[in-house]
C-alpha cells in the first residue's frame, strides 16, 4: 500500500466533494434536520439523555448519508467524468485510490457528529451526557474502521455496475433501520434482527450508545466489540477478495465507461 | 532491428447484450478479427468510421477491455493477465471534455496523477512545469478546470497523458474540438515524442492530419481491417488519402 497515494487521494476527494452542494447539503444541513426531527420523536420519550438517540441518531444518519451518496456515487461520477477507467489503469493500483476515496469521505463526514451535537445544544439546550469518554473514543474509532471497510465492499460492487444511483439510494434507509441507528434493534422483528446482527454497523452503534450511557457491563461490551471486529475482518477480506474478481469482471463486462 | 512494441493477431471482442429477462441474446461483434503490428517510435493510425472498433481495439490495448479472443500484447505482454507490466510504461487520451478532475486546478490535476503512477516528488515539480508550458497552460494552471474552455481542457488532457513519460501514447481522436492552434500544437507535440523515440496510436477522421503524421495506417470498418500499409501505398492513384478512404470504405459497404 502507497500512503502517498492513499493520502493524496484523500486529499483530492475531500476538495472534489466539499465542492460539490449536494455534497455540502448532507454534511452540513441534513444532521440539523435529522436533530431537529428526532428532537421531536423523542423529546416526551421519557429519557433523559438524548445524546444516545437524539444526536447519535442524527448524525450517524448523517455520516451514513454521506457515505452512501459520496462514497458509492463517486464511482458514478468517475465513470460519467471519464476518470473510472484512468484510475483503474494507473498503477498505483485501483484498491488504493478507492480506499484513499473512502477515507478522506468518511473523516469529513465525521462532521455530522458534531453539527448534531451543537444543533441540540445550541437549539434544544437538553441535558447531554457522555459517562465514558475512553469507551466512546474506542467505539468511535471502531465505528470509523467499519464504515470504511463496508464503503470499500459497497464501492466494489458498484464498480460492476452502472445501475450506481439506484443502489445507492436502495441502501440508505435500510441500513439506518437495520443497524439501529435511531431506535435499539431489540426493537425489530426476531428474523430481522438476524439480519441486523450480521451487519457490523449494527455492534458500532451499539457501542457507541453504551459508552454514552456508561457501561455497566464490561464483558458485554468487550463482546460486542470482538463481534464488531470479527464482523469488520470479514468484510474487510471480502472487499480484497471482491476486488481480485472484479478486476477481471470489469473488463469482461466494460462496465468502467459509459458507451 | 526493428522492434515491435504493439501485436495484435485476430483479435476479436464481441459485447453481448441481454434482453430485459436475460432470455432473449444479442452478441455484437464490435472488432472481429483484426491484426497489425506497430514498431517503436512509430506514428501508426487506426482509422474508421464511426463504429467500426477503432477506441474498442484502443481500450483492450490499454489495458481497460478483455479480449473475447485472439492475441492483444503490448511491449511484449499480454494487455489481459500481464497488464501490471504495462500501465506505468503506457498512457492514453480520449478525446472529447472527459477524463480530467474539473473541480481541480491544472496543476492538482497533474501533481495528483503523478502521484497515481508513482513518479518521485524530485520528478513531479520539473515536469509538470514543463508539461504545463508544451500544452500552453502555464498561465492559467492554478485556476480550477471547470474554467476552462474546451479546447483548454483538451490540452490538460494531452498533458496528463504525458505525465508518465509514456514509451507508448494511445490517443483516440485527440483533436476533435481543438481549434487550429491547439491541433498544430498537439501534432507538434506528438513529432516531438516520435523524435524522442515514442510510439504513438493515434486514431482520427482528419486524413489531412494522418497524412502528416503516420508513418503507417490500418483502416477498419465494421471490426474488420480493410487497408494497411502506409499513408502513400494506400493513397495510390488516387488525389489524396482522403478520396482513396472513402473509395475502400464504399467499396466494403457496397
Amino acid at each position: 500500500m502507497n500512503f502517498k497515494v492513499l493520502f493524496s487521494t484523500m486529499k483530492v476527494q475531500m476538495k472534489q466533494s466539499f465542492a460539490r452542494p449536494m455534497f455540502r447539503f448532507c454534511l452540513l444541513v441534513n444532521p440539523v434536520v435529522n436533530t431537529i426531527l428526532l428532537y421531536e420523536m423523542y423529546r416526551n420519550s421519557g429519557s433523559d439523555n438524548f445524546m444516545a438517540y437524539v444526536v447519535l441518531g442524527a448524525g450517524l444518519m448523517a455520516l451514513w448519508g454521506c457515505i452512501c451518496f459520496s462514497s458509492a456515487g463517486d464511482i458514478n461520477r468517475e465513470r460519467y467524468s471519464g476518470t473510472l477507467a484512468l484510475i483503474y489503469a494507473a498503477p498505483a493500483g485501483f484498491p488504493a485510490i478507492i480506499l484513499g476515496k473512502i477515507i478522506g469521505n468518511t473523516l469529513m463526514s465525521l462532521v455530522t457528529l458534531c453539527i448534531s451535537l451543537i444543533t441540540a445544544v445550541v437549539l434544544f439546550r437538553v441535558p447531554l451526557h457522555l459517562e465514558n469518554p475512553l469507551l466512546f473514543l474506542v467505539a468511535l474509532l471502531s465505528a470509523i474502521v467499519t464504515f470504511i471497510t463496508i464503503s470499500s465492499v459497497i464501492a466494489c460492487l458498484l464498480t460492476l455496475s452502472r445501475k450506481t444511483e439506484l443502489y445507492m439510494n436502495c441502501l440508505e434507509i435500510p441500513i439506518i433501520l437495520l443497524c439501529g441507528f435511531v431506535f435499539p434493534v431489540s426493537v425489530l422483528p426476531n428474523a430481522v434482527q438476524f439480519a441486523s446482527r450480521l451487519l457490523s454497523p449494527t455492534y458500532a452503534v451499539e457501542l457507541l450508545r453504551m459508552s454514552v450511557n456508561g457501561c455497566e457491563d464490561p464483558a458485554l461490551f468487550r463482546e460486542k466489540l470482538l463481534m464488531l471486529f470479527l464482523l469488520t475482518l470479514i468484510y474487510a477480506v471480502l472487499s480484497a477478495f471482491l476486488y481480485k474478481k472484479i478486476d477481471r469482471r470489469v473488463r469482461i463486462a466494460a462496465t468502467l465507461e459509459v458507451s | 532491428m526493428k522492434n515491435t512494441v504493439i501485436n495484435v493477431e485476430e483479435l476479436k471482442r464481441e459485447y453481448v447484450k441481454r434482453g430485459f429477462f436475460g432470455k432473449t441474446k444479442k452478441v455484437v461483434k464490435a472488432v472481429d478479427g483484426i491484426s497489425f503490428n506497430v514498431e517503436q517510435g512509430e506514428i501508426f493510425g487506426l482509422l474508421g468510421q464511426n463504429g467500426a472498433g477503432k477506441t474498442t481495439t484502443i481500450k483492450m490495448l490499454t489495458t481497460l477491455l478483455a479480449p473475447t479472443s485472439g492475441t492483444c500484447e503490448v511491449l511484449g505482454y499480454k494487455t489481459f493477465g500481464e497488464e501490471k507490466k504495462i500501465r506505468s510504461r503506457i498512457n492514453f487520451i480520449f478525446g472529447g471534455e472527459m477524463g480530467v478532475y474539473r473541480r481541480l486546478s491544472a496543476r492538482d490535476n497533474l501533481r495528483y496523477f503523478s502521484n497515481l503512477y508513482l513518479i518521485p516528488e524530485k520528478v513531479q515539480k520539473e515536469r509538470i512545469e514543463s508539461i504545463l508550458k508544451l500544452v500552453d497552460l502555464a498561465d492559467r494552471a492554478d485556476d480550477l478546470a471547470e474554467t476552462y474552455s474546451k479546447g483548454m481542457i483538451q490540452r490538460l488532457q494531452i498533458a496528463r497523458g504525458l505525465i508518465n513519460d509514456p514509451e507508448i501514447l494511445f490517443m483516440d481522436e485527440p483533436t476533435v474540438g481543438l481549434d487550429p492552434v491547439g491541433a498544430r500544437m498537439l501534432r507538434d507535440i506528438i513529432k516531438n515524442l516520435k523524435a524522442d523515440g515514442r510510439t504513438v496510436l493515434l486514431t482520427t477522421h482528419n486524413l489531412a492530419e494522418v497524412e502528416e503524421l503516420c508513418d503507417r495506417l490500418v483502416i477498419i470498418n465494421k471490426g474488420k481491417v480493410i487497408a494497411k500499409g502506409t499513408p502513400s501505398e494506400i493513397k495510390g492513384h488516387e488525389a489524396t488519402l482522403e478520396d482513396a478512404y472513402v473509395k475502400l470504405v464504399q467499396e466494403v459497404t457496397a
